[in-house]
């Protein structure tokens, strides 16, 4: 049971081809392009959408934070998209892997401390002193805030990849559970029935808010440093 | 062109069946006879089998999702391919997880 448990967890390959590609392109399928003033349901649906998240997003935004508008909408539409395809039975997520999620972190922080170092170079470098700390502190605080801004890009992939495994193996687990509990006793594979579908409601959560909190981030970062 | 002109003649069906080049036919209008030659005449290049996604495509788009009305049926059967293609995928190691003896 060990090696199955993870094995939905390995990259997807059909005779040594990795069809992994095929699966992270595969949620543009489901986002058609406008091409009219007033479009079919679906595409009409999604632009309500996205107006309604983008509005909120952006609203803290100052002009020069406004440009980055298209990569955060960009941004929590594949995570949330390809969150929502991994709660289908026997699909693969790609964002459970810690190298997608580094690979989408790790530019995107950059992009933003860059962006502030060169911009607006003393108040990026004043951030790694908060205002008002005494005078002995200072190089210990010094200290402890480089290491915060950056361990940053890190806490961002670690933080959906563990969320979204974690959620997938006890979906795994629990599943697994209910089918070997029905032959001992039937109530109690009806209390962990239950404790499936809840966990189930919980994923679909969990995987549109960390899209969210993924993206939110970005902002907030971008945010500081323009 | 030439088929053009060819079938708006007032002939019967199967007297004008062998006057029609075998390429330009579609699908179900090839005798099963005809069927290997008709198979082997199709475009190949990566131009070709791009042009048939992009067909295909548009086919469904245009059917299902791209109506006045259209409802959850369109989305959710391109949803119900993909579970299925994913359990092809992984049929190999789901064999391992029946309620068997012996595996």
């Amino acid at each position: 049971m060990n090696e199955n448990l993870f094995a939905s967890f390995a990259a997807p390959s059909m005779m040594g081809l990795p069809i992994v590609v095929l699966i992270v392109m595969f949620p543009s399928v489901l986002f058609p392009t406008p091409s009219r003033l007033i479009n079919n349901r679906l595409i009409s649906i999604q632009q309500w959408l996205i107006q309604l998240t983008s509005k909120q997003m952006l609203a803290i935004h100052n002009q020069k934070g406004q440009t980055w508008a298209l990569m955060l909408m960009s941004l929590i539409l594949f995570i949330s998209s390809t969150n929502l395809l991994g709660l289908l039975p026997h699909s693969f997520t790609p964002t459970t892997q810690l190298s997608m999620n580094l690979g989408m972190a790790i530019p995107l922080w950059a992009g933003t401390v860059i962006t502030g170092f060169r911009y607006k170079t003393k108040a990026s470098l004043a951030h790694f002193l908060p205002q008002g700390t005494p005078l002995p502190l200072i190089p210990m605080l010094v200290v402890i805030e480089t290491i915060s801004l950056l361990i940053q890009p890190m806490a961002l992939a670690v933080r959906l990849t563990a969320n979204i495994t974690a959620g997938h193996l006890l979906i795994h687990l629990i599943g697994g559970a209910t089918l070997a509990l029905i032959n001992i006793s039937a109530t109690t594979a009806f209390i962990t029935f239950i404790i499936l579908i809840l966990l189930t409601i919980l994923e679909f959560a969990v995987a549109l808010i960390q899209a969210y909190v993924f993206t939110l981030l970005v902002s907030l970062y971008l945010h500081d440093n323009t | 062109m030439a088929s053009y002109i060819i079938k708006n003649i007032p002939f019967e069906d199967s007297k004008m069946a062998s006057s029609i080049p075998v390429k330009e036919k579609k699908l179900m209008e090839v005798k099963v006879g005809e069927l290997p030659g008709w198979i082997l005449m199709r475009d190949f290049t990566p131009k070709g089998i791009a042009g048939a996604f992009q067909r295909g495509y548009y086919r469904y788009y245009n059917k299902y999702i791209n109506v006045k009305e259209g409802g959850v049926a369109g989305i959710s059967m391109v949803l119900v391919a993909y579970v299925l293609f994913n359990y092809c995928h992984s049929y190999k190691e789901l064999t391992h997880e029946r309620l068997h003896k012996y595996h």
